[in-house]
């Protein structure tokens, strides 16, 4: 597969602070990118870079193979992390006006505009002054000017912050009728069940610095296998199975409980990298553990965001 | 360059779709057609006022009487002139006689010009002697359009009533308090039974024969008790009734004079009447032209007119630019923008957009003028005629637009700078005070060049570019020295290019910058960054 995207070693300096450091990324064709990191990491830095609005202090970047965006300006659709829009202009003459830009003819334009005001729900917005529409409303309009020129990539900065669920899901939506065309889609997001629903490749920054980069599998494989339990037996007999590492009682979040504090009714129990869960229930049948729950299930990706960043993203706040 | 123009498409919609500009493009012509037609519409609008005398001394009142009565005359014999000429045959043609107005005393553009001297009371005079408005219609009837209006004779300006009954009229302080109230229009008085309000009310103490100053005489004290004749009324700016009143008691009284100090009386008048004509002469001019026209006066003082246009359509435009970056900025649509188009592209476009909203405005505004001029000029509209050929003659016109342009472009990448820079409306305004400061100049010089066109002040302040466009517009028609002309010229030119270099570098730094807007020492740097 071919890369739509690569960068290599871009790194900006804002005075003396490093905002991003050496990155190297390449995102494929047609994939679905997630961009995530705690606050301050660096995604818009990035993202900003990979558009040309400002300058990396050093590295390269490349986009459909050129060494500057606007020279593929047409081919990228860009929604940018705080939203705005003009206020005076009508919801259909922006998207139009962008897509315009973007090498459409106004005609062209226009139809598409009222096209996807339809599609995605504001029909009756079409000709009303963006003023007059709300702030979830104002983003989809300009996520819809994003995408109006139907760009080969498209660059979102956040965009399911200020939406509410069902808008949500029209974003989801949106995004994944672009990859199903084929597509390449990158976004930032804090968001991890949206990641873990529809991205396959997750970039994971803090800092600066890249923390991890592949598929969201992956991604799960950083932190170890494990099985939740909850039953009022005693799990003695699980510990000596060779299968299970280590036993930690934990809460019904499924946070380790202090040493000091007396177990149960809930257990984490740490498996081997190739042991089959199966033989720890066959193990608990055999002991008479009476369990109401088993949960063997993968991570979620918030998981994974906690234990990869959890300590830095803290940090971060506190900087 | 076709991003620039989108850029620009958009801007140009945008603002055209204000308020402001379309305020800004219907206010000009409707006072351009104002001032041509206020006249007539504040006669026809004034009603008639009413002004009673309580005339203790009882010597004026018929003086008074009189001079109110002659203005009146004055103003029939004006309006006939006007009517006479705005309805004569403008064609010769067959059985129609073009008329030769400098014939007709009556209606003769040097008497009109001429009708505020007293030798314009002899032609008035003369007017209603020789059978006033009747007779001259019947004599000119073959040289008057067939379908024409009858003539309307203008309303009486001022009325005489008597006073109304308030108590003893000899005690004046008491009175003027009595009337007050018919003054401020909470009484009213009778005329023809119906209720009008007095305009103004004159005492005439008795001995004001007594009070009266004489030259090479001590002043009689001068206090609450005597000073003279009283003028009452609200309105004060309407200085007409008081004129009227105040120069036929001095004249009532200075004939009294004359009696008593044994002159002829007849002879004065007569003298009075003598004068010697005079003429202003241009040295410029060839010989046999130096005469100074009503053109002449108009071509000196027609700049004025072109720099105040200059300078409020330059700052209207280069405001919406300001506006409109701040808007982009704020609404950070920015990024949007320079994900799509470069820096320079963007700020190109803006500045061609909102130009052409500017060349709309003056456009407009001077093809209204151009049009108005023209529909009014004709051989009975010296004044229009004298505009029409300084516009149509003068280079007044060409230098308007090239002023116009580069006057513009260096103000306009100004306030983009600074738009740029800024997050909010409000950080802008802080930042524009010193400007504006500096820009207010041309306005308060303007009425001031023209008597000194090529004097120290304008040859100085032509040299300092962002004052040229609107000095050098302002000298236009006083044959500035050529080396000013080029010179200023050139400089303003280079001045131009340097600042929208400037701008174009921190436009292309300050329009993605959040927060404080940056120090004069970041400014510089990034001036002369790559
Ligand atoms: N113009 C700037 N000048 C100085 N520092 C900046 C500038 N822009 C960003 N930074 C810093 O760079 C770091 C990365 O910022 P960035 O906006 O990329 O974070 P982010 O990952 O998008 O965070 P968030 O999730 O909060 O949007 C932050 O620490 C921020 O303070
Ligand atoms: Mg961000």
């Amino acid at each position: 597969m071919t890369s739509v995207l690569e960068l290599r070693q871009v790194k900006k300096m804002y005075g003396e602070f490093t905002a991003v450091k050496e990155l190297d990324l390449s995102i494929p064709e047609g994939a679905i990118y997630g961009f995530l990191g705690p606050n301050g990491a660096g995604k818009t830095t990035a993202i900003r870079m990979i558009l040309e609005i400002i300058q990396p202090t050093s590295g390269t970047i490349s986009v459909f193979g050129h060494s500057s965006a606007l020279e593929v300006r047409d081919r990228i659709g860009y929604l940018p992390e705080e939203k705005g829009l003009y206020k005076k202009m009508k919801a259909w003459s922006i998207i139009a006006y962008f897509a315009t830009l973007k090498g459409l003819s106004r005609k062209e334009a226009k139809k598409r505009a009222y096209e996807l005001l339809e599609k995605y729900g504001l029909k009756d917005f079409s000709d009303k002054k963006t003023e007059a529409l709300s702030k979830g409303m104002g983003q989809k309009v300009q996520v819809l000017a994003a995408i109006a020129h139907d760009p080969d990539l498209v660059i979102l900065d956040e965009p399911f912050s200020g939406l509410d669920p069902v808008n949500q899901q029209v974003m989801e939506e949106v995004i994944r009728d672009m990859a199903a065309r084929g597509k390449t889609i990158l976004f930032s997001t804090h968001v991890m069940q949206h990641a873990e629903r529809i991205c396959n490749s997750i970039l994971l920054i803090a800092r600066g610095e890249k923390i991890f980069d592949g598929s969201i599998s992956e991604a799960k494989r950083t932190i170890p296998r494990r099985v939740r339990l909850e039953t009022d037996s005693d799990i003695g007999p699980l510990r000596s199975l060779p299968e299970v590492v280590a036993v930690t009682a934990v809460d019904l979040e499924g946070v380790p409980l202090g040493a000091e504090q007396i177990g149960g009714p809930h257990w984490d129990l740490q498996i081997a990298d190739n042991a089959d869960p199966d033989v720890i229930l066959q193990s608990c049948f055999d002991n008479g553990i009476r369990l109401r729950r088993f949960d063997h299930s993968d991570p979620s990706l918030h998981e994974v965001f906690v234990n990869l960043v959890g300590e830095s993203a803290r940090e971060a706040s506190y900087r | 360059m076709k991003y620039a123009l989108l850029v620009a498409l958009r801007e140009y919609a945008e603002n055209a779709k204000t308020k402001g500009f379309w305020i800004g493009l219907f206010i000009f012509p409707v006072i351009i057609y104002m001032s041509f037609e206020i006249q007539t519409l504040l006669n026809k609008a004034t009603p008639t006022r009413y002004v009673a005398i309580n005339d203790q001394s009882g010597n004026y009142g018929d003086a008074i009487d009189k001079e109110l009565e002659w203005l009146h005359k004055r103003d029939i014999f004006r309006a006939f002139g006007d009517y006479a000429k705005k309805y004569a045959n403008k064609t010769e043609g067959e059985g129609k006689k073009k008329i030769n107005f400098e014939k007709i005393p009556a209606i003769d553009p040097e008497a009109m010009m001429n009708q505020f001297t007293d030798s314009n009371r002899e032609v008035v005079q003369q007017f209603f002697d020789s059978g006033g408005v009747e007779a001259s219609l019947e004599m000119m009837k073959p040289m008057l359009v067939a379908d024409r209006p009858d003539f309307e004779e203008p309303k009486h300006r001022y009325h005489l009533v008597p006073m109304p009954q308030v108590g003893d009229a000899s005690d004046m302080k008491q009175t003027a308090q009595d009337m007050k109230p018919f003054l401020k229009g909470d009484e009213m008085i009778t005329v023809d039974g119906k209720e009008k309000e007095l305009f103004a009310f004159i005492q005439i103490p008795v001995d004001v024969a007594e009070q009266v100053v004489r030259p090479n005489q001590p002043k009689m004290s001068i206090g609450e008790e005597r000073r003279g004749v009283e003028y009452w009324s609200t309105n004060l700016a309407d200085t007409d009734a008081k004129e009227v009143v105040e120069r036929a008691i001095n004249e009532e009284l200075r004939r009294a004079e004359y009696v008593d100090r044994g002159v002829d009386v007849s002879q004065v008048q007569q003298v009075e009447k003598t004068y010697v004509p005079f003429v202003s002469l241009n040295a410029k001019k060839d010989v046999g032209e130096e005469e100074v026209s009503m053109a002449d006066q108009i071509r000196q003082w027609a700049p004025v007119g072109f720099v105040y246009l200059l300078w409020i359509g330059i700052f209207t435009i280069s405001q919406m630019l300001l506006n409109n970056t701040i808007e982009e900025k704020s609404n950070r649509i920015i990024e949007v923008l320079l994900s799509s188009v470069t820096a320079r592209e963007l700020m190109m476009g803006k500045l061609i957009g909102i130009a052409c909203v500017g060349l709309t405005m003056l456009g407009t505004w001077v093809g209204t003028l151009i049009i108005v001029v023209m529909a009014k000029a004709g051989p009975e509209a010296e004044l229009a005629n004298a505009m029409l050929e300084v516009l149509t003659t003068s280079g007044l016109l060409p230098a308007f637009a090239i002023y116009f342009f580069f006057g513009y472009l260096m103000y306009a990448g100004m306030f983009l700078a600074i738009g740029s820079v800024c997050n909010t409306l409000k950080e802008a305004q802080n930042l524009m005070g010193p400007v504006m400061l500096i820009m207010i100049v041309p306005v308060f010089t303007m009425m001031f060049i023209p008597k000194d066109p090529n004097g120290t002040l304008a040859t100085v302040l032509s040299w300092v570019p962002i004052y040229t466009p609107f000095i050098m517009m302002n000298r236009a028609a006083a044959d500035p020295p050529l080396f000013d002309v080029v010179g200023t010229g050139v400089l303003m030119v280079a001045f131009t290019l340097l600042v929208l270099y400037l701008t174009s570098k921190v436009f292309r730094i300050g329009i993605l910058r959040t927060g404080q807007p940056p120090k004069i020492k970041e400014l510089f740097r990034w001036m002369r960054s790559r």
